[in-house]
């Protein structure tokens, strides 16, 4: 076996070590490269900036733990900015294991922004039914949730005041992990109640997204850890999305290097065993 | 009994197709009406789903600690865990003077099942998504040959893209987020776009054969 045969064969330990190496040097010790805005992103920032005060913006968090490290950098920087921009907000999630999360994103960044429960945001949890409860919320959104999460009866908030179904809401973002989530509030939503919709997704399912985004069935697209760093860029307040992509940098380029090396392996290995069928 | 188990489910499954094919294009308050109501049934349906994956999940274990099956102690640990959760999600917190019901919070203070769940639940979701990043290293390097042309091409377009999407990418080569931006809206849009058209006119196909009762597999077999 020649140095090319051994390379090819090379122990996987030896991938894992460096992979990791160049996740954690760029997270103690981050550069700081420049982040360049991308137009599926903008249109979601611009939307929300275009929104008059008080508007209703409705952000669906349909996604679990495994999925956090990018979408709740991208959860914490609509938040801000919807009540930066003083907007109405409800949140809510289509994934039952992401109800904590969910709640912990938003109480902490309401807290953070000075915003009350009830009166300039409501939190409505989990409901099952994905489809059917996106239906019934465009059909009644108090027979959907009679109360918020923390048992409030939806009708009494000040923040629902005039919002009698989807119809009444002018933005909806879906911060999705897979199904149900963008595609669900298209079909069963947008469609019918007439919304505007956004999204935001997993660096993995963003390309299934893209025909969306190209025929206007949703207005912009926040993709992985690096939409979200787009947005903080946009909202001008950088968080853990942007100190995430020096490392994400280093990560994408160990890959292109490995995926190089082991090509040109691969070729010395071919050739020459083409020689050696030759002699 | 046939009627019972076939002629009326049949009745049933093409009234409320052809119905709510039709509801779709009457906006009507009556016809609105019902679609709330009959959402409000799949939401109870939808919960009851719930229902029967814990029950069959329990089932699947209880199988597997009986028969002393390979790795049966993790099934020992999947009940500990679920009845662990369930008991701490309906215990009372003396912190915030309430009964927990199933909340991380109560008026902002963490309850035990809270706890449970940042602490554990997170960390080990986490942790499992994260090992993706290193197993995705080493099949790349095992796999990502250029074997033929196709696969030299793919090849190319997947390094492209990879630049493209990070700084660092795009400082070494400015071009490659614009060439990734192209790729993803053109090429790989007009695919999946394709895909999702194909997969869409099966879903009709499929929808019209069940509402006409020539698609029957839903009934299940078994003695008439």
């Amino acid at each position: 076996m020649n140095f090319a045969e051994r390379m090819l064969h090379i122990d996987r330990r030896i991938i894992f070590l460096v992979i990791g190496v160049c996740t954690l040097l760029p997270l103690l010790y981050p550069v700081g490269l420049a982040i360049k805005v991308s137009s599926e992103v903008r249109g979601v920032h611009d939307y929300i900036e275009s929104l008059p005060e008080g508007s209703v913006f409705l952000l669906s968090m349909d996604y679990d733990p495994a999925s956090k490290p990018e979408l709740y950098p991208q959860a914490v920087a609509l938040l801000r900015h919807a009540f930066r921009k003083n907007l109405r907000v409800i949140g809510m999630t289509l994934w039952l294991p992401g109800t904590g999360l969910a709640d912990q994103v938003m109480t902490q960044v309401a807290r953070e922004m000075g915003k009350v429960s009830g009166k300039d945001y409501v939190f409505l949890g989990w409901s099952p039914g994905s489809g059917s409860l996106i239906i019934n919320m465009g059909q009644d959104l108090y027979k959907a949730f009679p109360t918020d999460y923390y048992n409030q009866p939806t009708r009494e908030l000040a923040v629902l005041k005039g919002i009698q179904t989807l119809r009444d809401v002018n933005y909806v973002v879906s911060l999705a992990a897979g199904t149900s989530g963008i595609e669900t509030w298209y079909v069963y939503g947008k469609d019918k109640y007439k919304f505007e919709l956004g999204g935001g997704c997993t660096g993995v399912i963003a390309p299934g997204l893209y025909p969306l985004l190209r025929s206007g069935q949703i207005n912009g697209l926040i993709g992985g850890l690096r939409g979200a760093a787009e947005y903080e860029v946009l909202i001008g307040q950088k968080g853990r999305a942007v100190a995430g992509m020096d490392a994400q940098s280093a990560t994408h380029f160990a890959i292109i290097v490995l995926v190089i090396l082991c090509n040109v392996f691969y070729l010395l290995v071919k050739t020459s065993r083409k020689q050696g069928e030759a002699r | 009994m046939i009627f019972l188990r076939r002629q009326l489910p049949l009745v049933i499954t093409f009234v409320t197709g052809v119905l709510f094919t039709a509801q779709y294009y009457v906006p009507h308050p009556r016809s609105e009406l019902m679609l709330t109501e009959v959402t409000k049934w799949l939401q109870i349906i939808g919960g009851f789903a719930l229902v029967l994956g814990v029950t069959s999940l329990f089932h699947i274990h209880a199988v597997k600690i009986r028969r002393k099956e390979p790795g049966w102690g993790y099934s020992l640990v999947l009940y500990a865990g679920i009845f662990g959760t369930i008991a701490v999600g309906f215990s009372y917190s003396f912190a915030a003077g309430q009964w927990v019901n199933g909340k991380e919070t109560i008026n902002g203070i963490m309850t035990a099942f809270g706890w449970i769940y940042l602490n554990m639940m997170v960390p080990l979701q986490g942790s499992m998504f994260a090992l993706l990043a290193f197993f995705i290293a080493s099949a790349a390097y095992r796999s990502f040959r250029a074997r033929s042309r196709e696969a030299a091409l793919l090849l190319i377009a997947a390094v492209i893209v990879m630049m493209g999407r990070v700084p660092l990418g795009e400082l070494l080569l400015p071009v490659s987020g614009d060439i990734t931006q192209w790729i993803l809206n053109v090429l790989n849009a007009s695919v999946r776009r394709a895909i999702l058209i194909g997969i869409s006119l099966g879903a009709i196909a499929l929808s019209l054969k069940i509402i006409f009762g020539i698609e029957r597999a839903y009934l299940g077999g078994g003695k008439e």
